[in-house]
This record gives C-alpha cells, structure tokens and sequence, in this order.
C-alpha cells in the first residue's frame, strides 16, 4: 500500500436479517388459502363463542375467535381473560382464573394445542413439536364483544377434525395446498 | 360504540373464501383477507408484508396515514381512508354507507371494518403507497360472496331478551 491510497477498511458483516420463527406467526412470503368455516363452538343464555375463516399456510393456520357476552355482567370479568396471555390470569398455585378462556385445537391423530402452555422465549432453544397455539391479536368492544386472532403451528392430517360442540362448518378444512406465494 | 362503526356484537360473521393481492413490487405486496361479514358491513384485514429479504430496520412505515385505500361498489359509491369529516360517535343518525373504520392498526397493516354492503357486481380494492414506491394497484372479487356471506351470518340469541 503506497502512501496516497486510503487504507484499507475492514469488511463489514453482511446484514441479519431477523425473522421472527415460523412457530411464531404466518409465513410473511405466502397469500392463505381461506377455508370459509363459521361455526358457534359454545353458547349459553350469557355467553357464546364463535370461530370463523380459517386461513391456511404450509406451516400452519390462524383463525378468528368471537367472544360475545349477551350483557354485561357487574362484577365478572367480561374480557374472557384475552389479556391474560402473559400469566395475569393463573393464580399463585398455577391456577388458570375460573374465567380464564380455556381455548384448544385437536387434530385426529390425537395431537392438540391449547393456550393453557404459552412460551415466550420466541428466539431460544428449538421450535417446539407442532402443534402449538397463539393468540395474536385482540381487540374489544363495549366489555360484550371480543374478536380474537389465533395462530396454529402445525397443520392436520387429511381427515375430519374432532367434532367441536355445535356449529356448521361451510366446507371441509383443507391443508395449506391452496396458499400461493407473494414472491415467486 | 356506534353501529356503523363495527359489526353486530350479537352475530357470528359469515366468511368470504377469498385473500386478495391487491399488490405486489420488489419489496411489500398488500393484501385484504379474513373478509368476515354481516347484514351491516363487513371486516377485513388490511395486510403488509414485506419481502422476506428486506432487512428488519427498515423504518416501519405507518401504513393507515401512508397508505392510500379505497374499496369501490359496483354502483359507483366509493369508500377511502382519506382524512375527511368524521361522524360523531354520540349521532345517532348513521352515516351513509360505504365508511372505511378502521380499528387496529399496526406496522404490518390493520383491521377495518366497512360500514354497508356492496351491491352484486364487481367489489374493488385499490391502494397507492407512493412512499413504498407502490403504484395505484387494484384487485376485485364478486360481491356476491359477500352478499352470500351476510345471508349465513348467525345470530346468537335470537330470542329478544335475556333470561
């Protein structure tokens, strides 16, 4: 290197890129194929929950949970225990609230997922064995209505799921095959 | 809050099967799904994804105040996200339909809720993000999904009064 030429600079790293793990969320490069299901799983004269348009990707599904009160009730908790992902809900022995909303899938093999074992250790250790489950967005109205966004890592096997309690599912759920990439 | 400016609390939506890429460049590609409907309107996310390969500290845009949305009935009513006089939450005279509400807004897009239904005929989404270099794109679906759609959707206690 002679004394005009600048020295040379140290090569930078290339860049990360973060990505948040596919347990986590849905794939961000995939448009869903959308099964159109609408279904009350439960309903009593105060409360009902509905479940509506799951929407499917290679690695997994989200749908939309509907928690409706019929009226309010002074006194009760009226979120469901939505907020109550990160641990507010479990009493100091580790017990779930009576009104914390107790929320699952079941495949057919006998595999299941439910919000009663949430992780938040997103980026340490390894993915966990699907299925898992997430609750990703929420969002209230009036304390009476709550709509939830739900996250299943893992997918069925072709087959009927476990029949939930009512309802009427407007076509069989199908596998991710119908979701498209955004970027070929 | 107002009826116009979310769905019935006492009804399950029906589902239109469809996600729409409205559009698509190098680096985001927007779409609208989880199209839930009922006799009043229906909701639906606004979705932005980004390239996979985009690095991560790229600025979060702030997409309802930078993205342009319309939705556009058949019938020549028009809806956007434009700023522009608001009803006021405590009138209780409904707005005319179509009203783009939206209700949760984020990073990677939003929840919206459109205030009325389409007529049958074509049911457009267009958006512009000049800020993205996303140029005025549009997409369409048959209104009559969601016309369908509001038909299945359920109420939940159709007895008038609580026990």
């Amino acid at each position: 290197m002679s004394a005009s030429e600048p020295p040379e600079l140290p090569q930078e790293p290339p860049e990360v890129v973060y990505r948040r793990p596919a347990w986590v969320e849905p794939p961000a490069d995939l448009v869903p194929g959308i099964v159109p299901v609408e279904l009350i799983l439960a309903r009593t004269p105060q409360r009902a929950i509905g479940l509506s348009g799951i929407r499917a990707y290679p690695t997994g599904f989200g749908c939309t949970l509907h928690l409706r009160l019929r009226e309010d009730i002074p006194g009760e908790q009226s979120n469901f225990g939505v907020f109550n992902m990160f641990g507010d809900g479990v009493d100091p022995a580790g017990e779930f609230a009576d009104y914390y909303l107790r929320f699952g899938v079941g495949f057919a093999d006998g595999r299941k997922a439910t919000n009663l074992n949430q992780r938040h250790d997103f980026d340490e250790g390894p993915a966990p064995d699907p299925p898992t489950l997430w609750l990703v967005r929420w969002e209230g109205y009036d304390r009476l209505a709550w709509e939830v966004d739900v996250w299943v890592y893992g997918l069925p096997r072709r087959g009927r799921w476990p029949s939930w309690s009512s309802g009427r599912p407007a076509a069989s759920p199908s596998p991710g095959s119908r979701s498209t990439p955004a970027w070929s | 809050m107002p009826a116009w400016s979310r769905g019935p609390v006492d009804m399950v939506p029906g589902v239109v099967p469809v996600a729409l890429l409205v559009a698509r460049t190098d680096t985001h590609a927007v779409l609208i799904d989880g199209l839930l409907v009922y006799p009043t309107g229906f909701d639906f996310d606004l979705a932005v994804r980004r390239h996979p390969g985009l690095p991560r500290d790229h600025p979060d845009p702030r997409v309802w105040h930078e993205l342009w949305l319309e939705v556009r009935f058949a019938d020549g009513r028009r809806a956007d996200n434009g700023p522009g006089p608001w009803p006021h939450p405590d009138d209780d005279r409904p707005p005319d339909p179509p009203l783009l509400y939206q209700s949760v807004s984020g990073p990677d897009g939003g929840h919206v809720w459109l205030w009325g239904l389409p007529p049958p005929g074509p049911l457009t989404f267009a958006c512009h993000w000049p800020a993205e270099q996303i140029p005025p794109s549009q997409a369409a679906l048959d209104a009559g999904l969601v016309l369908a759609a509001a038909a299945r959707a359920q109420t939940l206690w159709p007895d008038p009064s609580p026990p």
